[in-house]
């Protein structure tokens, strides 16, 4: 039987554990609902962006008989080198928020390596980082303090990054990984093509008949420009929403590790109140027999 | 006159989401007007000043750094990256003036444009 200070200070430290997991879960909720304010005005304008390619990519599309003659729209079937760009948090302590990014990854991997395809990782994240880092697998890019405090410019250097290579015929495609937000409770991998991009993955929404003009009227430049534009919101964006699914795992990781805590101070309580029983009738024992000796 | 809807979309939200007369753009090729069952069009938008006329017939100007603009018959949609609005009923339009003024010279358009649009601005705060 574990002495009664040994209990004691064992309750005390477990006590201390869920104040600390308790105010962890206050401040990621507060972060979660300034991210999901973030992450839904950013949307309409995700939305709006995708809508307007699309429209133009269809248009081109009716326009080119054998498709788009475009390099950011080519065909990416049988890629020989595979960029993955793949997003997870800096910090841990959010249950498995980052594993299963990084069990998706590898699965990538491994995929791709059954088909004999190289490939380049670009990794966002400190936890991703480190993962593949002691696991000896080279990773082109390691961004670190991106997806705690997403901002435009950086994300749209990485992309661009990333994208001039695609240019460049070094890579035949570029596919995003992270973790998404759905819910307070719920989190998704979310795997996207970013490029080439991929009108079937485009919404196809009914294509107006009417004549689209545009300006400046040589296609490419318009086009160009906002396939740019599109990719560094689409990163932009992921890692917006990382950061809500990262809180939101958090928070829940804290919730649990809270109750947690509760159930077993009150397991080291019984066990506390046990042994101070067990204590009190042993003396009331040695005494009596004391005075019972002493007749 | 009749009306047509008006959507200016930025990254940080909807600024701008209305019936309107008429809209003057700042086209990468020329400023354009837009009224009600224009032809589709979609076009780049460079460092300037959206005029906005409203339905009852008072201005709005946005100031704009760079985007797109696509317009159907039955609707305008901006998209942009940046833009601060001036509106007459604004209290602290002086506030506002200076942000367009910043966010103008921040653009990466060419100097004529931007200083162009600036005085346009300037011009219409009076107005305003």
């Amino acid at each position: 039987m574990a002495n009664l200070k040994d209990i004691k200070r064992k309750i005390s430290s477990v006590k201390n554990t869920q104040k600390t997991t308790r105010a962890m879960k206050l401040v990621s909720s507060a972060k979660l609902r300034r991210t999901e304010e973030l992450a839904k005005r950013s949307r309409v304008y995700a939305n709006k962006l995708t809508e307007l390619l699309n429209e133009i990519a269809q248009k081109l599309q009716k326009n080119n008989v054998d498709g788009l003659d475009n390099v950011f729209f080519k065909d990416a079937s049988n890629p020989k080198v595979v960029d993955i760009v793949f997003v997870t948090a800096d910090k841990g302590l959010c249950g498995g928020f980052n594993a299963q990014t990084i069990k998706r990854v590898n699965k990538l991997l491994a995929d791709y390596k059954a088909k004999n395809v190289k490939v380049r990782l670009r990794a966002v994240g400190r936890k991703g980082i480190d993962y593949f880092k002691f696991n000896n697998i080279d990773m082109m890019n390691e961004v670190v303090g991106l997806s705690s405090a997403p901002n435009y410019e950086d994300a749209a250097a990485l992309i661009n990054e990333i994208a001039d290579s695609y240019v460049k015929g070094e890579t035949d495609k570029i596919v995003m990984v992270h973790n998404g937000y759905v819910n307070m409770i719920t989190q998704e991998i979310r795997e996207a093509q970013i490029l080439p991009v991929d009108p079937s993955t485009l919404e196809l929404n009914a294509v107006s008949t009417s004549e689209l003009e545009v300006e400046p009227d040589e296609d490419d430049t318009l086009l160009e420009a906002l396939v740019k534009r599109y990719i560094e919101y689409t990163m932009y964006y992921s890692l917006i929403d990382s950061l809500a699914a990262e809180h939101s795992a958090r928070m829940q990781a804290m919730d649990a590790a809270t109750s947690n805590a509760k159930e077993m101070v009150k397991k080291l309580t019984v066990q506390y109140n046990k042994a101070r029983q067990e204590a009190i009738t042993t003396e009331l024992i040695e005494i009596i027999s004391g005075m019972e000796s002493m007749k | 006159m009749e009306l047509m809807k008006l959507e200016i979309v930025t990254p940080n939200g909807v600024i701008f989401d209305a019936e309107v007369k008429q809209v003057t753009l700042p086209g990468s090729e020329g400023e354009f007007g837009v009224l009600a069952h224009h032809a589709t069009l979609v076009s780049l938008l460079e460092a300037g000043v959206i005029v906005i006329e409203k339905a009852d017939s008072s201005e709005v100007a946005v100031a704009i750094n760079s985007g797109y603009v696509k317009v159907d018959e039955e609707k305008t949609t901006c998209i942009v990256d940046g833009a601060v609005v001036i509106s007459g009923e604004d209290t602290d339009i002086e506030k506002a003036l200076e942000e367009a003024k910043a966010l103008l010279k921040s653009a990466e358009s060419s100097k004529t444009a931007i200083a162009s649009a600036v005085s346009k601005v300037e011009q219409l705060a009076k107005t305003l």
